[in-house]
C-alpha cells in the first residue's frame, strides 16, 4: 500500500492530536496503525484513486473582461476549501483569460460539484469556465 | 505554470467540443465455475456471480466520471462464452442462462451484457450446437444479451458447416424479432479470428485465457481525429499520418488512465485499452467524415480503402506507443447504421456492400450493422460470411459480419433502432446464388503462410 504525501500528512496530524506531548515510539505505532485501518475500512484517506493521482484540477476561464471575475472565482474556491497552487492570467484586448491550478484534496466537494458551482458563476458573469483533472493533462501531455 | 496555454486549450477542446469520451468500460467475468448439471442451479450461480462482481460497476464508473470530468458512455459486462461452462445443456436450458444474464444485467443497471458466445472455428461439440441453435430464442426473449460466434481462424481455417448454421440462425433471429425491425440481428456477430479481450459489445466476451475478472476499456474519439485531420489542411499524407498519430496517442493515454482508475476502484486487474475509433450516430462522431476530410468526395469513392487503411494503421501505431496494454480490436470501426456519414453515403448510392467488403480488409472489424432485404436466402448470407472470413483468415486479422436481413423489408426501406444502434437503409445485395458452393459444407483448410503473393 502506498500513501501520497497528503495522506501521510493527515496520518501525522491524527497522531499528533491524539498523543500531544506524550508520544513514544510504541504509542505512535499503535495510533498510526489504527488510523490506517480506519482509512481502509472507511475509504476516506485511500479513496483518492491511484497513489500517483495529484488531486489537482486545472481551471480555465475566459470571456469578455469585466471587474470581479477573479474575485468571484477565488471566493468560491476558498468556500470549497481548495488551495490555489498556480495562476496565470492575461488580458488580451478586451478578452480575459486565466488558467489556475487548484488543489482539491482537502475539499469536501468533488470535481463535479466544483464544476457545477463554477457553471453558476460563469453564467452570472457571462464567461466560460472549464475544469478538468490534472491527471488527464499529465497523461496526455507528459511522458 | 507546468502546462502551457496550448496544451490546456487542446485538452478542453477534445473533451468539451470534439466529444472525446470513454466509449465503454467493460467488466469481464468468468463463468467457468458456474457449471452445474441442474440448469436452475446454474442459472442461479450465473445470476449471483454477475451480481457479486458487477453490482457496483455503474456506480464506480460514475464516480470516476465525476472525478475526472470525462464521460464514460457505456458500462457493460462480458462473460465467458456460455457454450464452455454449460456444454451439457440443451437448447431450452441455454435460453434459461440467457434470461439469467438478462436479469442480472437489468439488476446492475447496464444496457448490454455480452458473452452468449461459442468458438467453433474447427468444429463443434453437442453443447455448442445446442447453444448456436438457441440463439434466435435467446435474443428474441431477452433485451440486453448479445451473442457472438467465431467460425473461422487463420490457424483452423473456415468452418463452413458453422457458417451455414449461423446464416440460418441470423434469418431466424430476424424473423423472431420482426416487430422490432429484426433488432435481434443487431446483437449477433459472426467472427473470424475473434479477439478474447474485446470490450466492445456486441462482440465482447471474456476469453478462456482471461483471469477470473478483468476490466477492459474502449476509448473513442472520431470527432477528435476529424478535427486533427481538418487542421492539417492540405498537408501531404505523411503529415496527415503524423497528425492522426499524435491525437490518438493523447486520447489513448487518457483512456488508459480512466480504465486503470475504474479497475482500481473495483480492486480488479486492468486488462486492455481498445483504441478503436467507434462512431455513433451523433453529429461529428463519424468515421465517414474523417475519410471525407482526408480527401475522398464520399465514402465509396476510389481511394476510400487506402484512406481507411492509413487511418487504421495510424491509430494502431499511436495506440501501441501510448500504452503497453493495447488489445481488443484497436482500429477503425465502419458500422453503417451507427455512423451518419455512412448512412448518407448509402442513401446517396455511393457505398455498396462490395466496397464495404473491400474496406473490411483494412479496417479493424468487418461488415457491421448492414441491413439487407428480408428475403435474402440464407445461403447468400453464408456466402457473405464466408467471403469475410476468407479476408480475415488470409490476412491474419479479425473480421466479422453483423448483418440484418430485415424481415419484410426491401431495398430502400429503413430500419430504425434509435439510440446507439442508429438506423440503416436496406442495401442491395447481389442475387446471384452461392448455394452450390456453401452447401458443400465441411471446412476450408487453414492457409499457408509463406509465398504470400
Amino acid at each position: 500500500m502506498k500513501f501520497s504525501e497528503e495522506q501521510l500528512r493527515k496520518l501525522a496530524l491524527i497522531a499528533i492530536s491524539e498523543l500531544g506531548e506524550n508520544a513514544s515510539p510504541d504509542k505512535v505505532k499503535s495510533v498510526v496503525s489504527k488510523a490506517v485501518e480506519n482509512a481502509n475500512a472507511e475509504r476516506i484517506v485511500m479513496d483518492q484513486g491511484s497513489s500517483n493521482s495529484t488531486g489537482k484540477i486545472i481551471l480555465t476561464a475566459f470571456g469578455l473582461n469585466r471587474p470581479g471575475i477573479i474575485s468571484a472565482i477565488t471566493k468560491e474556491i476558498s468556500v470549497c476549501n481548495c488551495d490555489i497552487h498556480d495562476l496565470s492570467q492575461k488580458i488580451m484586448d478586451d478578452f480575459f483569460t486565466m488558467i489556475m491550478i487548484v488543489d482539491i484534496t482537502n475539499s469536501s466537494q468533488d470535481l463535479k460539484d466544483i464544476q457545477e458551482r463554477m457553471f453558476q458563476i460563469a453564467t452570472e458573469l457571462n464567461i466560460k469556465i472549464y475544469i478538468q483533472h490534472e491527471d488527464i493533462f499529465r497523461a496526455m501531455h507528459r511522458l | 505554470m507546468p502546462y502551457d496555454f496550448q496544451e490546456v486549450l487542446e485538452t478542453i477542446r477534445m473533451t468539451e467540443i470534439e466529444h472525446f469520451d470513454i466509449r465503454t468500460v467493460t467488466l469481464g467475468i468468468s463463468l467457468r465455475d458456474c457449471s452445474d448439471r441442474n440448469a436452475q442451479v446454474a442459472k442461479q450461480k450465473v445470476y449471483e456471480k454477475i451480481l457479486r462482481y458487477g453490482s457496483k460497476h455503474v456506480q464506480y464508473a460514475k464516480e470516476i466520471e465525476r472525478k475526472y470530468g470525462i464521460s464514460i458512455a457505456n458500462k457493460r459486462v462480458s462473460v465467458t462464452p456460455v457454450s464452455i461452462p454449460f456444454d451439457s445443456f440443451g437448447i431450452e436450458e441455454f435460453i434459461e442462462i440467457a434470461s439469467a444474464m438478462d436479469k442480472a444485467a437489468e439488476e446492475i443497471g447496464i444496457d448490454y451484457i455480452a458473452g452468449y458466445s461459442a468458438l467453433v472455428q474447427k468444429g463443434m461439440t453437442n453443447g455448442e450446437k445446442n447453444m448456436i441453435m438457441s440463439i434466435p430464442g435467446a435474443l428474441s426473449s431477452t433485451k440486453r444479451v448479445c451473442s457472438s460466434v467465431n467460425v473461422a481462424s487463420t490457424k483452423a481455417g473456415i468452418n463452413m458447416d458453422a457458417i451455414l448454421m449461423m446464416s440460418d440462425v441470423i434469418k431466424k433471429t430476424a424473423e423472431l424479432t420482426k416487430d422490432k425491425d429484426s433488432i435481434g440481428c443487431a446483437k449477433l456477430v459472426v467472427f473470424c479470428n475473434v479477439p478474447e479481450d474485446n470490450p466492445f459489445v456486441a462482440g465482447a466476451f471474456h476469453g478462456v485465457s482471461e483471469p477470473e475478472i478483468v476490466l477492459n476499456v474502449g476509448i473513442s474519439g472520431p470527432g477528435v481525429v476529424l478535427d486533427a485531420v481538418r487542421e492539417t489542411g492540405r498537408g501531404d499524407l505523411s503529415a496527415l499520418a503524423e497528425a492522426i498519430k499524435k491525437t490518438i496517442f493523447k486520447i489513448t493515454r487518457a483512456g488508459e488512465l480512466i480504465g486503470r482508475e475504474v479497475a482500481q476502484k473495483h480492486n480488479v486487474p486492468f486488462g486492455i485499452v481498445d483504441i478503436s475509433l467507434a462512431p455513433t450516430p451523433a453529429e461529428g462522431d463519424s468515421i465517414a467524415d474523417i475519410l471525407k476530410a482526408m480527401g475522398v468526395e464520399d465514402v465509396g469513392a476510389p481511394g476510400t480503402t487506402a484512406a481507411l487503411a492509413m487511418l487504421n494503421d495510424s491509430v494502431k501505431k499511436a495506440g501501441l506507443m501510448a500504452s503497453s496494454s493495447v488489445g481488443g480490436m484497436s482500429g477503425a470501426f465502419i458500422p453503417v447504421s451507427e455512423d451518419q456519414g455512412m448512412i448518407d453515403a448509402v442513401k446517396r448510392g455511393n457505398l455498396s456492400i462490395e466496397k464495404l467488403e473491400a474496406m473490411t480488409a483494412v479496417c479493424s472489424v468487418g461488415l457491421d450493422m448492414i441491413a439487407i432485404p428480408g428475403d435474402t436466402p440464407a445461403t447468400t448470407i453464408a456466402g457473405l460470411i464466408a467471403d469475410e472470413c476468407a479476408i480475415g483468415v488470409i490476412n491474419d486479422k479479425t473480421t466479422a459480419v453483423r448483418v440484418i436481413p430485415a424481415y419484410g423489408k426491401i431495398v430502400g426501406d429503413i430500419v430504425d433502432y434509435g439510440g446507439l444502434l442508429g438506423l440503416a437503409p436496406v442495401m442491395s445485395i447481389r442475387e446471384l446464388s452461392s448455394a452450390n458452393f456453401v452447401n458443400r459444407g465441411g471446412r476450408i483448410p487453414a492457409p499457408m503462410r509463406s509465398l504470400t503473393n
